[in-house]
């Protein structure tokens, strides 16, 4: 069945740029299934999608846990889209989609993940669209370009022992980070856009880059392990195993979903605390612009954003609730600052943020 | 007819090759040469591309530049790197080709009991995933690792060996490629005729002696071709550098082209490109060196038509150390890892090795894994690389091995071709390919055929070692009784050469099976919806850190890659073909 589908959609080459070109022109209003706003809305979707008859889905969402089930989900509730998906990590799926559109044989139609959506903005890839359920995203996860909206969000905190770290010893602050009983025994997840840079990128978004500089030149004398490599849940099995005494800037929620398994670890959040989004964006000259636009309203929908919430995500919609696990971050965010980190933001911050943290580390021995 | 004769063995083998590759070889290996251009030469083009343009955000190459091989040669690490590098590459094949090679002498040339086993081991190994085998003795050896406890308690300080050190790179690269080491020169002592380590013996010699002055002396072609294989190899590899040497800043060059690649936006490929091509002039210079040494290759041709017997030694009462040292290998290169696996997988989340810890013994990792759909699709896609992979380049490798070592005009360019995929880094490879088939008119775009082609490209050069170093061995004399009796060329193909290299071709076809199902950068990009393969299912666990469950789907892993071993196994032995 995918096979097939995959021989006839290499086979048209032509309806594929005939489609592309189509799209790449502005649409008379109203036509554009992606803008189309009126009453009739989802009726004129579905009818357009069943000719369509399929949506091609490149994410960064765990395959067993979110991106199958909400798949299924999708194809319960219209049997007659099929989804293929296909999982990759940020960096891969731009890669990947940047080919397509090279060669101009774009065959996804949406686009999903944490790192991908600045990827593809900044190269110009990305189509603008509309959904009213954006209506019940708040208000600060929402693009006023109207290129992306949130699937999932994420906050960032720091990962201990609970066992070889008494709750009084731990960080409160980040300035507490900077206490000799800590040198040498913190790690971050170097090279990666959600890991170090973005520890660097929160304190320059809420302090200023003077503030932020003075600080991680001071953090740059504790002797921060740098790993890369694995990803920053290896960060936490690290802190699990003894390793490590902290681990920077991880997902708050990883600890926590090992603690509910019995192991030693926990996360804190210390202030202000990093947030990002999973976006979804459609690439220009997608081909199922109308079943796109039926998935994507799909996964902001409360049903599939309960999907997401299962598999272990912070939805983006505040009115369904968080897995209970992970219930006490969404209970310490409230004696915090969140410092939001879009898309857009990481654009701008990380490259640079990189270099300061090449710099500045680069000094050590 | 009788004067030909005589003219023949007059003229000797040369002159009659000399002759013949003017008339028949050549045509042969241009189409052979094509074939391999054809392959080669679009993913070489983006790399030499890349390396000189510099990407712009949506990935198109943009103005030209030099610069990154100026950032290559002027980035102050690039010397430590450099030197940190060749240490590295050094000792991993230093290691591996003792280990391995004294594994294959015992197997091969002596009567130690149960030696047999040690292919079963072998193979074991292979099929044991790269990232898993790194993870595992990283568990191992790690700071909380059971060795490290024990040390401990030994010594009364803590932490007494730090594997996240050059030494414990050399260590986990070199043992990894053990098994492979292992395999091949098995099949080049196995095919060495046994009467020279006799006529050693029977002169005085002792077996140790014999070893050392004769058996070693004969592999040497194919001990240089497979050392060079192992050292480039470690040169170019990524998991050990990444997991250990960064956590330990031991910095090797290909993390640092890692991290430089690794920007914001899209991926640069320029300084990768920029290392790769440095790469590729330094190996095609080490692979005219060792053209230039198999120029003798006749000295070491053994396989003559005077029936050749490779026959065991007895070693008395030394089989016994022997065996013990077998089994010792065995354990340390194969069973204490995979029991580490094991383990971990069994443990709901991974906190090292304690006496707690086997309290709370789970299975929900492999719950977790066995749920329905979750990566059962992918077997047969995976299955189905393997097979058709090896099965392309098996022959191909055989043919262009013999072409080349029988000397045809122009053949020496196909080893050099074949072994230029060796270098490619595999992302860079990847992304090559990825670029080449979204371009391509034919329909093979994010097929499971493109990543068989893809990766029958990056196993060639292992297929053509390993085909290499059996043809090596084969005296001319015998396809030279052919022809006199009136066999062409094609004939003598299949009817003296395929026979004679059967058991090298065998263990080539399941090590390239094993090689390829397992590879991951390769295959990540290249599938699309449907085409899906495990290795990348491993990979995504591993990238979530889900170390437990990637342990558990590295048990089932291993133990599917034994059946399919096992059953390859019997299937060939039943034609005497049998590793």
């Amino acid at each position: 069945m995918i096979r097939t589908t995959n021989r006839i959609w290499a086979l048209k080459p032509l309806a594929a740029y005939l489609f592309a070109s189509a799209f790449c022109l502005p649409a008379p209003a109203g036509a554009d299934p992606l803008t189309y706003l009126g009453p009739d809305r989802q009726a004129k979707l579905v009818e357009g999608a069943k000719a369509e008859g399929e949506v091609v889905f490149y994410s960064a969402m765990i395959v067993n846990q979110a991106l199958r089930p909400v798949s299924e989900a999708f194809m319960k509730k219209y049997p007659f889209i099929k989804v293929n998906y296909w999982r990759a990590e940020s960096a891969g799926i731009f890669t990947k989609l940047s080919a397509e559109v090279r060669a101009n044989k774009v065959m996804a139609d949406v686009v999903e993940g944490t790192g991908v959506g600045e990827a593809v903005i900044q190269a110009g890839f990305a189509q603008p669209y509309d959904t009213p359920l954006i209506q019940e995203i708040p208000e600060k996860y929402r693009d006023p370009n109207h290129i992306w909206t949130p699937t999932r969000r994420s906050f960032f905190g720091i990962g201990y022992n609970t066992k070889a770290t008494a709750t009084a010893d731990l960080p409160k602050t980040y300035a507490d980070l900077l206490d000799p009983r800590w040198k040498g025994r913190m790690a971050w997840h170097a090279g990666s856009a959600s890991g170090a840079d973005l520890f660097v990128t929160n304190l320059r978004m809420k302090w200023g880059e003077d503030a932020a500089r003075a600080y991680l030149q001071k953090l740059a004398e504790q002797n921060v392990i740098s790993l890369s490599g694995a990803s920053a849940r290896g960060l936490v099995d690290r802190v699990i195993a003894g390793e490590l005494g902290l681990a920077l800037n991880i997902f708050a929620h990883h600890p926590l979903i090992s603690a509910s398994k019995g192991a030693p670890v926990s996360s804190v959040l210390l202030d202000p605390v990093a947030s990002t989004v999973g976006t979804m964006i459609v690439p220009k000259g997608a081909r199922h612009p109308n079943a796109a636009m039926l998935l994507i309203d799909y996964i902001l929908s409360r049903e599939g954003q309960e999907i997401l919430a299962e598999a272990g995500y912070f939805p983006s919609r505040t009115d369904v609730p968080t897995r209970a696990d992970l219930a006490p971050i969404t209970e310490a965010l409230t004696r915090v600052s969140e410092q939001f980190v879009s898309p857009e933001a990481l654009n701008k911050y990380t490259a640079s943020s990189e270099e300061m943290i090449g710099a500045l580390m680069a000094k050590k021995p | 007819m009788t004067i030909q004769v005589e003219d023949r063995s007059l003229v000797g083998a040369g002159g009659f090759f000399h002759r013949f590759e003017h008339w028949r070889v050549s045509p042969v290996v241009a189409i052979l040469i094509a074939i391999l251009l054809f392959a080669i030469v679009p993913p070489t083009i983006f790399l030499v591309n890349a390396s000189f343009h510099e990407t712009l955000p949506d990935g198109s190459p943009g103005a030209f530049t030099t610069r990154f091989y100026q950032q290559l040669m002027a980035g102050k690490l690039f010397l430590p790197s450099l030197i940190n590098t060749i240490i590295y590459a050094c000792g991993s094949a230093l290691i591996a080709i003792v280990i391995g090679t004294t594994q294959a002498l015992i197997v091969e040339r002596t009567n130690a009991p149960g030696r047999k086993l040690a292919f079963l081991a072998a193979i074991i190994s292979l099929g044991v995933p790269h990232i898993l085998y790194t993870v595992a003795w990283l568990l191992l050896l790690g700071r909380s690792g059971p060795v490290n406890d024990l040390l401990a308690s030994i010594f009364q300080r803590p932490q007494v060996l730090d594997v996240y050190s050059l030494w414990g790179m050399m260590l986990i690269e070199g043992v990894g490629f053990v098994p492979l080491t292992f395999l091949l020169m098995s099949s080049v002592l196995r095919s060495t005729d046994a009467s020279f380590e006799e006529a050693a013996m029977m002169s005085g010699s002792s077996p140790f002696g014999a070893f050392m002055r004769i058996s070693l002396r004969m592999a040497f072609p194919a001990l240089a071709g497979l050392t060079l294989l192992i050292f480039v190899k470690a040169f170019e590899s990524f998991e050990v550098p990444a997991l250990v040497g960064l956590a330990g800043n031991v910095s090797v060059l290909t993390t640092m082209i890692y991290q430089s690649s690794r920007q914001a936006g899209a991926a640069n490929y320029g300084e990768a490109g920029a290392y790769s091509v440095c790469l590729v002039i330094i190996l095609l210079g080490l692979m005219f060196w060792q053209n230039q040494l198999s120029k003798n290759a006749k000295r070491y041709q053994t396989i003559t038509g005077k029936g050749f017997r490779p026959r065991v030694i007895d070693l008395g009462i030394w089989r016994f150390p022997a065996s013990a040292l077998l089994v010792f290998l065995f354990l340390c290169v194969t069973v204490v890892p995979v029991l580490m696996l094991a383990f971990t997988s069994f443990q709901p989340f991974y906190g090292g090795v304690s006496l707690e810890a086997f309290t709370r013994l789970s299975l929900e990792n492999y719950e977790a894994l066995l749920k329905p759909g979750s990566f059962r699709d992918s077997i047969l896609n995976t299955l189905t690389l393997g097979t058709m992979t090896a099965t392309l380049v098996v022959p191909f490798t055989a043919l262009c091995a013999w072409l080349v070592v029988r000397r045809a005009s122009g053949a020496w360019m196909l080893d050099q071709i074949a072994s230029v995929p060796l270098v490619f880094p595999a992302i860079i490879l990847s992304v090559a390919f990825l670029d080449v088939f979204v371009n391509m008119s034919l329909p093979l775009y994010g097929t499971l055929l493109s990543v068989i082609l893809a990766s029958s490209v990056r196993y060639l050069p292992y297929g053509m070692r390993y085909a290499f170093a059996g043809a090596m061995q084969i005296h001319s004399d015998l396809e030279e009784a052919a022809t006199i009796s009136g066999a062409n060329k094609v004939k003598i193909f299949f009817r003296i050469l395929m026979p004679l290299l059967a058991a090298t071709l065998v263990s080539s076809w399941l090590m390239i099976f094993l090689l390829s199902v397992q590879a991951v950068s390769l295959p990540l990009l290249l599938v699309g919806p449907g085409s899906e393969v495990m290795a990348v299912t491993l990979f995504e666990l591993w990238q979530n850190g889900q170390v437990t469950e990637l342990a558990a789907m590295g048990v089932l892993w291993i133990m599917l890659m034994t059946c399919v071993s096992i059953t390859f196994h019997m299937l060939t032995r039943r034609h005497q073909l049998t590793v």
